[in-house]
């Protein structure tokens, strides 16, 4: 079990030729928190997760990560993305493995186990399904013990039923691991399930936002869980 | 079974065709020897030795040339494959240096080098050069770079970004280019053993031409067919020892089989 660190970004601008993307954005995570991101296609928010792991660096504003000043590429944070980008030439195992300390067997079958995929571990990526390759994506990201857990639309590519199953995993994954999440997604009804805080990214910033505060695993027949959404839906929705 | 066999049927009666031809006369030995012909005469040089010896010269040559040029090539896609600057540096040059056919230079490497083994070594080496470089730079430059991000976030370092993501991405366009060198490298062979050479199947060839052995001369072409084949099936045998993980021979492994859901 790792500690979750705190990120803080402060003022953040990024832009791609004259198109601004993100324009005095801030935000914040508590250690530990579950942030979810949502906002309509192309509204940045795969732009600030990219900064917020220093693959690439914002214009202007500053990012911290438990009070240090982020320089390059963040240590402890760990993405998993849309497309699971395991490397198809490395067993199940290996990509598991990838990025660990030598002598990690123990690890790596523990992880695989978490995500119900130990009997996988000497296959080849080609051959499992869309949503087991995420879950070996998952496993990958938190094998390293992260504070920071990066999910950019991780379940984006998979049907509803696999999708809910998964959402479940990553709240248990989250729960063990006690790293900060941070998650992309489109689904409004899966933002509501998962988070703690949903950050809605609207015209290069935070534009809004929503504590939620419904007991987990959260029941979706709940009156206040809908109501959450259909809220959360209608900000989104507006232009 | 049958699909097995089908596949040999033509063949078998070509082979058929042609040594009833040259055994009842309508085919002058002078032309073209029967099977028989040539089989015997591989029978009787076999026998002396000399077939073997002339067979490892060629294989040898073959080898080292292959390795040099390969090696080099290889190093040098790498290089400007994973490096700006080197590619800047290196690879406008390559590319102007590859529309010289490399057989065009024959005359000029035998004033240099003379006709000893040398000469036939770089030509080899240079002919294989091109292909197995162009294949590398591009296997290394087109490696999804999705991949080598990831990579990059999951904390690898250079030399383990290059092992575990750039060259096996880089694997199968490098065997590519493997199997189209092998071809360039026989044909290399072939022209320069012709031309200037005291051994080797191509001196063989050349040698029994003067003594109207025409069933020498069919012979050293078999053998570079032979050959030819040998090597080209190497190159498979390596494509599926080193790529495994590949879908085209992923379908071999048993537990492909589709599992439980996700
Ligand atoms: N490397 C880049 N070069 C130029 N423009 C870019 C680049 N990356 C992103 N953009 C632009 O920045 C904007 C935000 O992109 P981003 O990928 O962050 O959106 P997103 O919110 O993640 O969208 P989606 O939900 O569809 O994934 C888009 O208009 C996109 O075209
Ligand atoms: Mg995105």
């Amino acid at each position: 079990m790792s500690t979750g660190v705190a990120v803080e970004a402060a003022n953040l601008h990024r832009q791609f030729g004259a198109k601004v993307v993100l324009r005095d954005l801030n935000f914040h995570a508590e250690p530990g928190e579950f942030v979810v991101i949502v906002g309509r296609s192309g509204c940045g928010k795969s732009t600030l997760l990219r900064l917020l792991a220093g693959i690439d660096r914002a214009e202007r504003g500053s990012i911290q990560i438990s009070g240090e000043v982020l320089i390059g590429l963040c240590s402890s944070a760990r993405m998993v993305f849309q497309d699971g980008r395991l490397l198809p030439w490395l067993r199940v195992g290996d990509n598991v493995a990838l990025g660990l300390p030598k002598d990690n067997d123990g690890r790596v079958r523990d992880m695989l186990d978490r995500v119900g995929l130990a009997d996988r571990i000497r296959d080849w990526p080609a051959i499992l399904s869309g949503g087991q390759k995420q879950r070996v994506a998952l496993a990958r990201a938190l094998a390293a013990n992260p504070g920071l857990l990066l999910l950019d639309e991780p379940l984006g590519s998979l049907d509803a039923l696999t999708r809910l199953e998964m959402q479940g995993l990553i709240e248990s994954l989250w729960h063990q691991s006690g790293a900060t999440t941070i998650l992309v997604t489109h689904d409004v009804e899966e933002a509501v399930a998962l988070a703690d805080r949903i950050v809605l990214l609207k015209r290069g910033h935070a534009e809004d936002e929503w504590l939620v505060d419904l007991p987990r695993p959260r029941d979706r027949s709940n009156p206040a869980f809908s109501g959450l959404v259909q809220s959360v839906l209608g900000h989104v929705m507006e232009v | 079974m049958r699909r097995k066999l089908i596949p040999w049927l033509v063949p078998l009666a070509l082979l058929l065709l042609w040594q009833v031809s040259g055994s009842v006369g309508w085919l002058s030995n002078r032309v073209l020897p029967t099977p028989a012909a040539v089989l015997a005469a591989g029978w009787h040089l076999g026998a002396s030795g000399e077939l073997a010896s002339h067979i490892a010269i060629s294989a040898q040559r073959a080898a080292v040339g292959f390795a040099i040029g390969g090696g080099i090539g290889l190093l040098l896609g790498i290089l400007t494959g994973s490096s700006r600057i080197a590619e800047d540096l290196i690879d406008g040059s390559v590319q102007m240096l590859r529309t010289v056919p490399h057989l065009a230079l024959i005359p000029l490497v035998i004033l240099w080098l003379g006709v000893g083994e040398a000469a036939k070594i770089f030509l080899v080496a240079l002919g294989v050069l091109f292909p197995i470089y162009l294949n590398t730079h591009h296997g290394v430059r087109t490696v999804d770079s999705g991949l080598i991000e990831m990579a990059r976030v999951y904390g690898l370092g250079r030399w383990d970004l290059f092992r575990k993501v750039l060259l096996p991405g880089a694997l199968p366009s490098i065997l590519i280019g493997v199997r189209y060198a092998l071809g360039v490298m026989w044909l290399t062979l072939i022209v320069a053993e012709t031309i200037a050479a005291t051994s080797g199947i191509g001196y063989l060839a050349m040698n029994a031409r003067e003594f109207l052995r025409t069933d020498v001369v069919v012979l050293s072409i078999l053998l570079y067919a032979l050959l030819g084949k040998l090597a080209d099936s190497v190159a498979r045998w390596l494509e599926r020892r080193l790529l495994p993980w590949h879908p085209a021979h992923a379908v071999a492994l048993p537990a492909a089989l589709p599992g439980e859901g996700a």
